[in-house]
């Protein structure tokens, strides 16, 4: 008997229905085979629904047993194809009635036949809501992924036995009730807070300009002086995240599968940093089946790379594409996928290798060589991306005392993020009609129109790209940083004192 | 457009530089909103109607850096160098005059009437002694005497040997304003004039970077910075200021030259 389960395969973010095809024949020799392009994951299926059939006390016929996963040309990856496999068996096998309603299958069997996490849950969900009222049937831990999406009936399967008395309508699942995205929720400034870093009043203050203008942020300054806890900070002061663009996080955390079990949406922005040692496709994504990479997994967040001279020269340069275009597109022999990444960069560097050049109480021990190679080691065309730089100096002892009770104006997280939201809406409402969000995404042409800098201001810049001999680029790049500062103070036009103000971030000689 | 007599100039303060001269305009007329301020301090850019490319770069680097130390541009409305200073002076969102070698009612067309009323919608004024002169060989010069009574300092930018801004820079010396002359290429016959100036030391020469502007000494700012290098966190939390506002401070008085920046750090003086 031949029976069809409806199951998906995800490539890349891109969602395709995937027919599970079972036959159990009753002539032939026993055996089980499953083609249609099925990796090793997939191969393997055989032997985890085998055992996970029989430990939940059905049969497996000693048939021959044929499933092909169709379409028959599309790479299959993974072991969500265990739950769809196994109950065309049962059903082709007379120990199941066959189904009736649109039902889609996926999830990955553990031998004594519970139902084990699986990646892409959401990606499914999604799909089945292009269905006319489609119900899924996904591993319990997993499913509430699903609870985001409105028209799907979503039923969280414990184990294989609680799945066929549900499908012989003797003891039914409960469906999941639908949520609703909930990103206004409470101020939490997540893993740091501004308040808890003593001084560092301007690398405060450029962490706001970056967070409300959309511009990425270079710190340099000696080890220790809290550039990394600075760069943690961003994520809280940055506007919370829309229902769509929560969805769109998600989505890439669920193919990843790095969703907690249980976790349905993710409302926080992503803080993304990988270690130095970093190769391409962690950074950028790849693999045999195109996996995101860390630029991805910060889309919409920030993507710190604390020192980093310390990366592959040829690993970095592959950041350019999606800093420019805020997406990635991966081609490998099995296919071509394209991820969204669009970041903010927050980038660490020490002033010279041995990290002490400029420190008032340590000697650096670099030779003028070795900091002009350090210095040299940072890719032009990324720092050329970079619109602010910051001087993330020492901390006098005092400042550091725990004792010591907190300033009354230092700057806190939740002041910082309201200020940024203003900024923000400024913006949104100067972009309107284009297809821009924040100041740093402006090109020359939108400078000009949407600058709107005094004559004054602009005479301050002349006079500084003089003295300072700035390319055109970076007097570009100054009037973006200048716009920011104004919207931060609500102004219309740019005055000088904005001006001035933004060529303290200019980059380092 | 609507022009303004002026008949009693000799009471406004900030016109006694006219006085020097041997025969002082009798009436003043103008176009534009009058303000005397714009008088206290006025530099002259002079040179050739035939004006360069090197010309049009000097006049580049040095009107935005006059500008920024709130100088007035005079010059003689005149195309070439005259124009091209009044046009810089006022994208950089200065205040600039231009003495007219004509009488004020006559009618301006195309380029000229676009300066002009540039220059009085940016607060600047057109001058002139006359009412209905027409301009002839004579009003020229007669005009440079003005020019140079009202200014300080008198810059020639660029002149060939027979060249009318030589009028002014010879009434400059009498009248014992500060000379100056921009150096040239010496293959540059636009910039023979110049080059003479400074070799017989009728004129200093000009090199773009005037002298640092002193402002106020007792800027708390600065006093904190002569006895000990800061960086801008530091001097923000020291003066109690918000750290933007500090910057902006810092930006400005590096561009002036009164501080310098190494690793962050900011130090008194230049370099």
């Amino acid at each position: 008997m031949l029976v069809k389960i409806n199951s998906i395969a995800n490539v890349g973010l891109e969602t395709i229905p995937v027919d599970v095809e079972v036959d159990v024949a009753d002539k032939g020799f026993p055996g089980f085979t499953i083609v249609g392009l099925a990796s090793k994951a997939v191969e393997e299926a055989r032997e985890r629904v085998k055992t996970a059939m029989v430990n939940s006390g059905f049969d497996f016929p000693p048939k021959k047993i044929m499933v092909n996963l169709a379409p028959a040309d599309l790479p299959k990856d993974g072991a969500a194809y265990d739950l769809p496999i196994a109950i065309g068996v049962l059903i082709a096998s007379g120990q199941l009635e066959r189904l009736t309603a649109d039902a889609l299958f996926y999830g990955e069997l553990s031998l004594d036949g519970t139902l084990r996490p699986t990646r892409g849950i959401l990606l499914l969900a999604l799909y089945a809501n292009t269905l006319q009222g489609a119900s899924i049937f996904v591993p319990k831990p997993s499913a509430p992924e699903a609870t985001m999406v409105a028209n799907v009936t979503v039923y969280p399967v414990g184990t294989l036995t609680d799945l066929v008395r549900h499908l012989n309508q003797t003891i039914p699942i409960k469906p999941l009730a639908h949520d609703t995205i909930r990103t206004d929720e409470e101020f939490d400034s997540g893993e740091s807070d501004l308040k808890d870093i003593a001084g560092q009043e301007q690398a405060k203050r450029a962490l706001v300009i970056a967070a409300a203008g959309g511009h990425n942020l270079l710190m340099w300054g000696p080890p220790g002086t809290g550039k990394t806890m600075l760069a943690r900070a961003l994520p809280g002061i940055l506007p919370p995240l829309s229902p769509e663009e929560a969805l769109e996080v998600t989505r890439i955390y669920s193919v990843s599968g790095l969703l907690a079990p249980g976790t349905s949406i993710l409302t926080k922005r992503p803080f993304r940093s990988p270690h130095h040692g970093v190769s391409a496709a962690g950074l950028i994504g790849g693999g045999s089946s195109p996996q995101p990479g860390e630029v991805s997994l910060a889309h919409l967040g920030v993507l710190f790379l604390d020192e980093m001279p310390e990366f592959s020269r040829s690993v970095l340069e592959g950041i350019r594409q999606p800093m420019e275009d805020g997406a990635v597109e991966i081609v490998r022999v099995m296919g071509h996928v394209k991820y969204p990444a669009s970041f903010t960069l927050i980038a660490a560097i020490n002033p010279c290798p041995c990290g002490y050049l400029g420190h008032p109480r340590r000697a650096c021990t670099c030779t003028q060589k070795m900091i002009a190679k350090y210095r040299h080691r940072l890719s032009g065309p990324i720092v050329d991306r970079i619109d602010l730089t910051v001087l993330v100096a020492p901390v006098e002892v005092e400042k550091l005392s725990v004792t010591t009770q907190v300033d009354n104006n230092t700057l806190t997280s939740r002041q910082a993020k309201l200020m940024v939201v203003k900024a923000r809406a400024i913006q949104s409402q100067r972009f309107t009609g284009t297809h821009l969000y924040t100041n740093s995404q402006m090109k020359n042409r939108e400078v000009k129109l949407f600058g709107k800098l005094t004559a004054e201001a602009e005479n301050f810049l002349k006079l500084a790209a003089e003295k300072y001999d700035f390319s055109a680029r970076s007097y570009m790049r100054l009037i973006k940083v200048a716009r920011t500062i104004a919207d931060l103070a609500g102004a219309e036009t740019i005055l000088p004192v904005h001006m001035a103000e933004a060529l303290q971030y200019k980059q380092l000689a | 457009m609507q022009y303004q007599r002026l008949a009693n100039w000799k009471t406004v303060n900030s016109l006694a530089g006219l006085c020097d001269l041997p025969h002082p305009p009798k009436q003043l007329f103008y176009q534009g909103t009058w303000n005397p301020q714009l008088f206290t301090h006025c530099v002259a850019i002079v040179g050739s109607r035939r004006m360069t490319d090197y010309g049009r770069q000097v006049i580049e680097k040095i009107v935005p850096r006059l500008v920024f130390e709130k100088k007035t541009i005079v010059s003689g409305f005149m195309y070439g160098v005259d124009q091209y200073a009044h046009e810089v002076c006022i994208q950089n969102g200065g205040k600039t005059v231009a003495v007219l070698g004509w009488g004020i009612n006559r009618v301006l067309e195309d380029a000229d009437k676009k300066l002009a009323d540039a220059i009085v919608a940016s607060g600047g004024l057109l001058l002139s002694e006359w009412e209905t002169q027409k301009p002839t060989l004579w009003t020229f010069p007669v005009r440079n005497r003005i020019v140079a009574a009202l200014s300080a300092d008198v810059i020639v930018v660029e002149a060939a040997l027979k060249c009318g801004s030589l009028i002014t820079a010879t009434i400059a010396q009498k009248l014992k304003r500060k000379l100056w002359a921009v150096p040239g290429p010496i293959t540059s016959r636009l910039s023979s004039a110049t080059n003479a100036l400074i070799a017989q030391g009728r004129a200093a020469m000009w090199l773009g970077d005037g002298p640092p502007v002193l402002q106020k000494t007792d800027d708390p700012l600065l006093s904190l910075l002569e006895t000990q290098a800061l960086t801008a966190s530091e001097l923000a939390r020291k003066l109690e200021k918000p750290v933007e506002d500090i910057g902006a401070q810092l930006s400005l008085l590096s561009l002036t030259g009164q501080l310098t920046e190494r690793g962050g750090k900011y130090y008194v003086g230049q370099n």
